[in-house]
């Protein structure tokens, strides 16, 4: 397996969350479009100021029937205690087995004493198939809010049939 | 003693679906966080119910971990809340339940509730007025 491209449907992920429940990403996301992001972990400062971007954007998506999952290499108990301080609502799913980061093709190599994930953010429709991707090795790379807006946007607008109203 | 003793009385409430579709937990606790009046209902949109599902979300259910069975609001039509049940395999947090800032709370036991994934947010809308958290598109 390959990094996931552009319309490709990304794996079904099966992972735990942030309290050590087993879920699946197509789980998550519902029948909803999905902001994927793959993140470092809690230590990073870049991982901690784009995550409390995410957060404030949560304010947005928890009324626009839209989804965000965080996957990074933090353990479950690390996850919960980072998700509370940046007080998100939204599943971190916990890879410190890094079960799929090999297969992604997602391992950061310079990072050589965490082993983490680089970071990626991925939009997906419902199905999982992928609209967009954000390689956020270099800040700058990283979905600003506005992009993830407008990719929900458009995905909302494909998937769904009442969308300029019924 | 005559049936016309037996009145029925009560409030019906839809909950998500879900809670009632799976294997059974036996013995689960129930916190019924509702009134039995009428009376007591709160729309949806109020600010409040948001409030309280936002705190499900982001600490309830952590906090509940592996007690937890399922959750769910109760509707009384597409725009009134009556309040919400969390079933759980234990009553022990049960007076930290967000859910009793609606309506005081009664904690009961029952034999019919499943074990049901808990939302992943950050949603909190719902879906065609199902009872949130159940519902879904497509």
């Amino acid at each position: 397996m390959t990094t996931p491209q552009r319309g490709e449907r990304f794996p079904d992920l099966d992972l735990p969350d942030h309290t050590g429940r087993a879920r699946t990403l197509s789980e998550l996301a519902a029948g909803d479009p999905v902001v994927l992001a793959f993140s470092r972990g809690w230590w990073c400062p870049k991982e901690q100021r784009y995550l409390r971007e995410l957060t404030r954007l949560q304010d947005e998506f928890e009324v626009a029937y839209t989804r965000i999952v965080v996957v990074s290499v933090d353990e479950p108990a690390v996850q919960s205690a980072f998700r509370a301080g940046l007080g998100a609502r939204f599943t971190f799913l916990s890879d410190a087995e890094r079960r799929w980061l090999g297969r992604l093709e997602l391992g950061e190599t310079t990072d050589t004493t965490h082993h983490p994930y680089l970071p990626t953010t991925f939009t997906l429709h419902p199905d999982l198939r992928i609209h967009a991707v954000y390689h956020g090795y270099w800040y700058w790379g990283r979905a600003t809010m506005q992009e993830l807006r407008l990719n929900m946007r458009t995905i909302s607008r494909a998937v769904r049939d009442d969308f300029e109203g019924p | 003693m005559s049936s016309a003793a037996f009145t029925w009385e009560g409030r019906c409430f839809q909950i998500d679906a879900r809670c009632l579709e799976g294997a059974p937990v036996p013995g689960a606790w129930v916190h019924v966080c509702a009134r039995p009046d009428e009376g007591a209902r709160i729309q949806y949109d109020q600010p409040e119910v948001q409030q309280v599902r936002r705190d499900a979300l982001a600490w309830w259910i952590p906090m509940l971990g592996d007690e937890l069975v399922c959750l769910s609001t109760l509707a009384l039509d597409e725009v009134y809340c009556g309040g919400a049940i969390t079933v759980a395999r234990s009553p022990r947090l049960f007076d930290q339940d967000p859910f009793a800032r609606l309506f005081p709370g009664t904690v009961i036991r029952s034999d019919v509730f499943s074990v049901v994934a808990p939302p992943a947010g950050p949603v909190l809308e719902r879906y065609a007025g199902v009872p949130w958290p159940g519902g879904r598109f497509g």
